[in-house]
């Protein structure tokens, strides 16, 4: 018959609860403090940027932008609403990562680890999607290349990227051990 | 919490949600793809029953068992008549007394009322017990499969060699066989004068044919990686032994959940055995011409899912099946939920830009040419895509015809097919929370449905 990853002596263990507890904290978290995400979005937006471009950056997060191409003919903000973050594309994957925890705790470990990975993959995703629309509005100026950027191009990466992420959490939450 | 922040949460579902079926369907197209026949075995090696509920099939269980008597000459055919108010039994009695003998092939399992007509399970569960008094205690039970079949059922001709094969119950693990479910009516119209309704109830049945040979099958030949190909109510090949280790002291390996043939699955991997599923060879039904007959069968199969959601516990536990497999099996089960979430989810945006219209038609206008258009054009085809795809597949790889065209016709229709599911959903959690959980067996196309329901209760 087949073999499969049995439940052992660590789901006993593992403190089930808290677990759970832990995850619904951090949903909620992310939910009353999506402001604050939004925040350092940017300011992680404004470092990279400031990393890659040389014509200036500048982050103000009290109104969640940034602005990039200060020095250049068409400086441009970028401000991060809600829509916009990746705050809340946290949120389905908490919710699957509690459903597989619940039923089968002895994968925590393994659980908690794809999470980590698939959520800052989410986060680099839309970091990936800013840089695409500073690229575009960089090479086709404002109108033209934020319309392709922000429109087009970014939700490809949107979604695109959230595959990768899914894909990602998935294999690493279920693949086999190796014997 | 900002209206902003509600509309993004629910945004973010959304997006999730499309992706993962978008990348689900993906995953399945690939394999289904790429698969090729297998060899095939020796029916010889096993004896075949074949069991046939009934209830109230007098107009088709003639024909199902003079072909199934003719073309399994060697096989055992079980009748279960459940109690039926019309002359299914009579039939069948009349078939047993033929050539001024008796078939000893053809065997009637009556069922009267109390005990009947309380779902197919039991009635094959009845079935299964009059097995094991017509074998004995002492009978050798491990070459004997079991073959449950529709009463307008037609497993095709090479259905026994191809699950004798030494993949499916030539490997002594595998404990239950699916056969491809094909539909017999799908390039006949209906006996209709009304020319669109012959159109449409030939069209209704072409996309369930499409969806079984393609969707369906794809999704259970990708199963066979997670190792949780599931059992359908028609063309299941079940080992007796396979039966016995779940059937308890009460005889009873079928269960009385409306998705009786998911729970048997569900049963068999947990309790250590491997499913099979094979498009090599086929059992071809009537698919339905009636829209409103249709959508009931869908809310019965709907609310089936919905009660099969107390296996989860079960499933996950169980040490025989993997983590993918189980979260496969969450995500199968996990449909009709989704179903209801996304009709609640996926609207939202629409209204709002309905309200926003209607406010400024002007600035919305202008913000629709000025790009938001693509917005729609994506999410629309990400909508879209996931269905459309199996259109040309089924006029390629089941039809063997080169008319594109035609198969993106019948994709935009499977598309529009697929979202009568989210009515059949929402009726069958009605249904749930109202106690409802009969037998609603739907009507066949021979049935006229003046002045009798579509579907029968328990």
């Amino acid at each position: 018959m087949a073999v499969a990853s049995a439940p052992n002596s660590e789901m006993a263990r593992f403190p089930l609860v808290i677990a759970l507890g832990a995850l619904a904290a951090a949903g909620a978290a992310v939910v009353l403090a999506e402001r604050f995400y939004r925040e350092l979005e940017v300011r992680l937006a404004g470092a990279i940027l400031d990393v890659i471009t040389t014509s200036g950056v500048y982050v103000a997060p009290d109104r969640e932008s940034v602005y990039f191409g200060l020095s250049s003919a068409t400086p441009f903000g970028l401000r991060m609403t809600p829509e916009c973050s990746s705050a809340f594309l946290l949120l389905p994957l908490l919710v699957v990562t509690m459903a597989m925890l619940y039923f089968r705790p002895a994968n925590a470990k393994r659980l908690f680890f794809s999470l980590g990975i698939s959520a800052v993959v989410v986060v680099l995703v839309n970091q990936l999607r800013i840089l695409t629309i500073v690229g575009l509005v960089h090479e086709y100026g404002t109108d033209e290349g934020y319309y392709w950027g922000h429109t087009l191009l970014g939700s490809m990466v949107s979604v695109f990227g959230g595959a990768v992420s899914l894909v990602l959490f998935v294999w690493l939450a279920t693949r086999k051990k190796k014997a | 919490m900002s209206v902003k922040v509600l509309l993004a949460i629910t945004q973010a579902f959304a997006l999730t949600m499309s992706v993962a079926f978008l990348v689900y369907v993906v995953v399945i197209v690939v394999p289904y793809l790429r698969r090729k026949p297998a060899p095939v075995g020796d029916p010889a090696d096993f004896t075949w029953h074949f069991f046939v509920p009934c209830r109230d099939e007098q107009t088709v269980i003639r024909e199902t068992v003079r072909y199934l008597r003719t073309t399994f000459r060697k096989a055992h055919v079980w009748v279960v008549d459940d109690d039926s108010d019309d002359r299914t039994a009579r039939v069948v009695r009349m078939l047993w007394r033929r050539h001024g003998g008796y078939d000893p092939y053809l065997h009637l399992v009556p069922r009267v009322r109390p005990e009947a007509r309380t779902g197919k399970g039991d009635a094959l569960n009845a079935a299964y017990r009059a097995l094991n008094d017509w074998m004995g205690p002492e009978a050798t039970r491990d070459d004997v499969v079991v073959v449950v079949v529709d009463a307008d059922g037609r497993p095709a001709p090479n259905c026994l060699e191809v699950c004798a094969a030494d993949h499916l119950f030539g490997d002594a693990e595998i404990g239950a066989v699916q056969l491809d479910v094909w539909m017999s009516n799908a390039g006949t119209p209906p006996p209709s004068r009304n020319p669109v309704g012959r159109w449409f109830g030939l069209k209704l049945a072409q996309l369930q044919d499409l969806e079984f040979r393609t969707a369906i099958a794809a999704i259970q030949t990708s199963r066979g990686f997670t190792g949780t190909i599931s059992m359908g109510g028609n063309g299941q090949f079940t080992r007796l032994t396979a039966l016995d280790s779940i059937a308890g002291p009460d005889e009873q390996p079928w269960r009385g959940s409306l998705l009786e043939d998911f729970e048997l699955g569900v049963h068999l991997l947990t309790e250590g055995w491997r499913t099979g599923f094979t498009p090599d060879s086929h059992v071809a039904q009537e698919g339905l011409y009636s829209l409103r007959r249709f959508l009931v069968q869908r809310t019965r199969w709907g609310q089936g899912t919905m009660q099969c959601a107390r296996y989860l516990r079960r499933i996950w536990d169980s040490p025989h099946v993997s983590t993918l497999g189980a979260a496969e099996m969450m995500y199968y089960l996990a449909q009709p939920w989704l179903q209801l979430l996304g009709s609640l989810l996926y609207p939202i945006p629409f209204i709002l830009l309905i309200a926003s219209t209607a406010g400024d038609p002007a600035q919305m206008w202008t913000w629709f040419t000025g790009g938001a258009w693509i917005l729609f054009a994506i999410y629309g085809s990400f909508g879209l895509l996931p269905f459309l795809v199996w259109g040309p597949i089924y006029q390629l790889k089941c039809l063997r015809s080169k008319n594109i065209l035609r198969g993106i016709g019948m994709g935009f229709a499977y598309a529009a097919y697929i979202y009568t599911f989210y009515v059949t959903s929402w009726r069958a959690l009605f249904r749930l929370v109202r106690g409802r959980n009969g037998w609603a067996k739907t009507r066949r196309n021979t049935e006229q449905a003046a002045g009798v329901k579509v579907a029968l209760d328990a």
